[in-house]
């Protein structure tokens, strides 16, 4: 090894602290970046591989009746590679003594011969017998229940059932049964029929033979087999296509990992940041050592390579430490979305690509950060290495801000040199104060995006002036439910709706909502025009999504829309915001009675008490008096529990922000500590002259550490001030690519105090060990350094 | 050996431009010892730096052995510098993280001017010549000053150069080391190594073969 290498080493050696201070933070980013990556490609072959491995319908036809000869006759479709019928069956299920959950139950035929939408048996009887059910493996905690017992079910027009829960299956296409707040159950035939139901199959799976990837075959595939069904009598309501190998979650898991791809690259980019301001460092305190090498017959290039060396160093020691808290951070963000996404990942084993990536990424890196200020340092002539004055080249007061922080003054002269202090390594200043103010950024706007968040959704709520919701199977006379209601305690008002499907083109399908005109219940905000008002007979309001997607319907417009099976011309008054909400269009009951008059199939109630269980005792008598007056309720849900699932989403997206802005502070408080002990380097022979006027070490410690919270309160300044434009954007971008809406924004200012807190707690122990460093050197000491 | 023709230095200041050495014309020939007298701020390291093609002239020409260096450029410079010149600081500076040796095998390593396997046995060698062979393991900072201006001494003559340019070599060490430090220089230039020293000081004479005075960047005829 030539003397050259020794020297690399030793220097890094020497400074070991900080080289490992720098390793940190690269690796901080690094395994950030490796987890990131790790996952995605981790995630991406385990859920569609495990989605694919359920051999995934390619389309689902709702038929009215389906038969073993219809399916028969289907299969004849050379195209048609297997055909299944199922059906779907909504109801309840009861958990607790008064609580009732939603339930859909999957009714299959013979559970020994699944073919398409294959199910994963996991604990328990496999197949459930009659009178047995098995419950989705994460819905065991909404349903609270476990393997063995009895639940009481009751279909929409059924009858209550007590059913043995027999075991467990996982539904890889089904979402979170916790999030959702639903319970998914799988039956057969003779249990529906027990349930009161008649037994028959209505959903038809169907798998396409070739090109089982390309939508527009599955389409044209689809269609052939829709008419074949109709033209043997029968009715096709609906034929759903889901994109093609896809899960259904692969859209969201794919947003989830770009948000923190970037994320990862950013740290990465920070850490980045260190490298530069520690070689740029670096090559200051070598200014003389690099005019000697020079002196002695050392090409730029020769001494430019040993930093350069140093830089690779810092990347290889980093990749070495970032690996396998990468392998371990991967596994648990894999552990994190497959609970979320509910599949199993059964092979975590991380492709050797991505190892490659991180170690070029990690490698390189550094390299690149260092590239100027190594060039530039080795770049230095002879003569002015030579006579460089051990290390602070750079004069004060030689630009305008200097003289103008020369202004700034007071009693106590070391507060005053610690605060013009900060300022003296301009360059090092921005690049430290950027990751500080990022990781305070991240900070506030992790808290403004929550606070905005909330308050998204408590106007949203707040705009639903009903507590809970009962929907029906079918359509009932009103004077029927309103006799249940009356008979019902703790019910202060009532009204029923109807909702209808709506077309106004053949592709642009939304929900029609027949509300009474003079609503109590419900009271939106209205962007455009006004909401419904009583007189009004074809007066119709959309809400803001579909307004988004159909920008023909403007207010003051006519527009011909297919309600139901009429068509009929409807005059738009007004555009009403609605967070998170389907298409919707509002019009008068009235008017979509007109075909079903005094009908309703949905019933809002507030109710005089709105705690979870008086809602539920509310939700238990209605139900009984609404089965007495024969009306089955399909469903019902509290806008607590409504918000509930809204709530999940929207904490992934706050804890998400929480952990970048703690990994983007990390690095920044490393980011501080270097800069910090560097400049207590390079000031050490002023620190020496100032302990020779007669500073005492605490005072000199003083010095650093006010210099550091210095920076720490700049860093907050332009945390503070760039909060409000970022957390809009970045909140907007993030609610908006998972949820499709956006936020209405509000600031948290107690993120402000919070972060101030934060950022003088770590400046203060940023600058502790540089300081405490600077206060032990002896005068001597300090004036010998060079 | 060495020949300055018209060389002046110009450096441009906040305060105007400065002039460091003006219209020097200079002839030193092989194994000479020169001495270069003149006051603090009078041009001496600069018309040092000249000669080692550390600093360039503003005008004029540098030829050192037949090579005229002032046309070179930084990294042919360094190359050259580096088989033909060694150069002695008057801070010693030492690299502090190379042991005493590995200082000395530093310009072999830079240069490649002789095997690896030997640079090590060639580095005790010229130790040995200075007088510090002893402490070839040390970390510089252990060394007192005069020991250090040794080392650097045999850091300079590492590459075997004909030319050895020392800048106040003495100047930071007392008087007793610094006639040691002065015979060495002797010593070299009886072997045939030409010296240019550097120095404020006066009584240089007894050692020199030549002295050349300089004050406020002109030679003193």
């Amino acid at each position: 090894m030539t003397t050259l290498w020794k020297k690399a080493i030793r220097d890094f050696w020497t400074e070991r602290a900080r080289t490992a201070l720098v390793v940190l933070a690269i690796a901080l980013g690094i395994s950030a970046f490796a987890s990131v990556l790790s996952s995605y490609a981790i995630l991406t072959r385990e859920l569609d591989r495990g989605y694919l491995n359920t051999n995934p319908a390619s389309a689902v036809l709702r038929v009215d009746r389906i038969d073993d000869e219809l399916v028969n006759a289907i299969l004849q479709n050379p195209e048609v590679s297997d055909a299944e019928p199922r059906r779907t069956v909504t109801g309840q299920i009861k958990a607790g003594p008064i609580q009732w959950r939603n339930l859909t139950l999957f009714v299959v035929k013979d559970y020994a011969d699944i073919r398409v939408s294959k199910l994963e048996r996991e604990e328990g009887a496999w197949p459930p017998a009659t009178g047995e059910i098995l419950i989705e493996r994460d819905a065991f905690q909404v349903a609270k229940a476990k393997i063995g017992d009895r639940v009481t079910v009751k279909t929409v027009n059924g009858k209550e059932q007590q059913l043995l829960v027999s075991g467990s299956v996982h539904d890889v296409a089904q979402a979170q049964a916790r999030m959702e707040n639903i319970v998914y159950g799988y039956i057969n035939l003779a249990t529906l029929a027990q349930l009161g139901a008649e037994p028959y199959l209505d959903r038809l799976n169907i798998l396409v033979r070739n090109n089982r990837f390309d939508s527009a075959h599955i389409e044209r595939v689809a269609g052939e087999v829709k008419r074949l069904i109709e033209s043997r009598g029968r009715q096709v309501s609906h034929v759903e296509i889901p994109r093609p190998g896809k899960h259904p979650h692969s859209d969201l898991t794919g947003i989830l990992l770009l948000a923190m791809s970037s994320f990862g690259l950013f740290v990465l980019l920070l850490s980045g940041i260190l490298v530069v301001n520690l070689l740029t460092a670096l090559m200051a305190s070598q200014v003389r050592q690099i005019g000697v090498m020079k002196a002695i017959g050392g090409t730029r290039w020769q001494i430019a390579r040993v930093y350069f060396g140093q830089a690779l160093f810092l990347g290889l020691a980093a990749v070495v430490v970032s690996i396998p808290l990468g392998v371990i951070g991967s596994r648990a963000l894999c552990d994190y979305m497959r609970t979320f996404l509910n599949f199993d990942v059964n092979n975590y084993a991380v492709p050797a690509w991505v190892y490659l990536a991180v170690a070029i990424v990690g490698i390189a890196a550094p390299l690149i950060a260092a590239a100027h200020p190594v060039w530039r340092g080795t770049g230095v002539p002879v003569r002015v290495a030579l006579t460089d004055f051990g290390l602070s080249r750079a004069t004060f007061g030689s630009s305008a801000f200097d003289r103008l922080l020369a202004r700034i003054g007071g009693t106590f002269s070391p507060i005053v040199f610690a605060m013009r202090n900060g300022f003296r390594r301009r360059g090092r200043l921005a690049l430290t104060l950027l990751t500080l103010a990022a990781g305070g950024l991240f900070f506030l706007a992790a808290l403004n995006i929550r606070a905005s968040i909330i308050n998204t959704l408590d106007r949203m709520f707040g705009a639903r002036k009903f507590d809970l919701t009962v929907t029906f199977g079918r359509p009932y006379e009103w004077q029927r439910i309103q006799r249940a209601v009356e008979n019902t305690q703790g019910i202060t008002h009532a009204e029923g709706w109807l909702f209808t499907d709506g077309q106004l083109a053949p592709e642009t399908e939304f929900t029609v909502t027949g509300l009474p005109l003079d609503t109590k219940l419900l009271d939106l905000e209205m962007l455009e025009g006004r909401f419904l008002r009583p007189g009004d007979t074809n007066a119709l309001v959309i809400n803001n999504r579909l307004a988004a997607r159909t920008p023909s319907m403007r207010v003051g417009e006519t527009v011909t829309l297919r309600i139901g099976t009429t068509q009929s011309n409807w005059r738009i008054v007004g555009v009403a915001k609605e967070a998170y909400s389907p298409a919707i269009a509002y019009v008068p009951l009235d008017f979509v009675q007109q075909q079903q008059p005094g009908m309703t199939n949905s019933l809002r109630l507030s109710l005089a008490q709105n705690d979870f269980d008086s809602i539920a005792i509310v939700k238990e008598k209605l139900d009984r008096n609404l089965e007495q007056q024969g009306v089955r309720t399909r469903g019902s849900a509290s806008k607590a529990e409504t918000r509930f699932g809204f709530d999940q989403h929207m904490l992934m997206i706050y804890i998400f922000l929480i952990v970048m802005s703690a990994i983007v502070g990390s690095v920044g408080a490393l980011g501080l500590m270097t800069t910090m002990s560097l400049n207590v380097l390079e000031r050490r022979r002023e620190m020496g002259i100032l302990r020779a006027m007669g500073a005492t070490p605490r005072m000199v410690w003083m010095i650093v550490v006010v210099e550091g919270l210095v920076i720490g309160i700049v860093s907050w300044t332009i945390a503070a001030v760039l909060a409000w434009p970022v957390s809009k954007v970045l909140g907007n971008a993030l609610v908006r690519a998972m949820l499709h809406g956006g936020l209405d924004f509000v600031f948290e200012p107690k993120g402000l105090l919070i972060w101030l807190i934060v950022s003088i707690s770590v400046s203060a122990a940023g600058s502790f060990l540089p300081a405490w460093k600077a206060s032990r050197t002896t005068v001597r000491e300090a004036l010998a350094y060079e | 050996m060495i020949s300055l023709h018209q060389v002046s230095k110009k450096y441009e200041t906040p305060a105007g431009v400065f002039s460091a050495l003006d219209n020097i014309d200079l002839e030193i020939g092989a194994g000479e010892f020169v001495g270069v007298v003149g006051k603090s701020g009078s041009g001496k390291s600069t018309l040092l730096n000249m000669i080692a093609g550390i600093d360039r002239p503003s005008s004029g020409a540098v030829t050192v052995a037949g090579t005229p260096i002032h046309e070179f450029k930084e990294n042919k410079l360094a190359s050259w510098r580096g088989r033909n010149v060694g150069f002695v600081f008057q801070f010693f500076q030492l690299l502090p993280t190379l042991t005493v040796a590995e200082n000395v095998m530093m310009p072999m390593d830079l240069g490649k001017t002789f095997p690896l396997r030997e640079r090590r046995k060639r580095a005790e060698a010229l130790l040995e010549r200075v007088g510090v062979a002893r402490h070839a393991d040390k970390l510089p900072a252990t060394l007192s000053g005069g020991e250090q201006q040794r080392v650097a001494i045999a850091r300079a003559l590492a590459n075997e150069p004909p030319l050895v340019l020392a800048d106040e070599p003495t100047g930071n060490l007392d008087t007793s080391t610094a006639a040691d430090i002065l015979n060495l220089f002797r010593n070299m230039a009886t072997q045939g190594t030409t010296v240019v020293i550097a120095t404020h000081e006066a009584d240089i004479a007894r050692v020199i073969d030549r002295r050349v005075e300089i004050s406020d960047g002109t030679l003193v005829k």
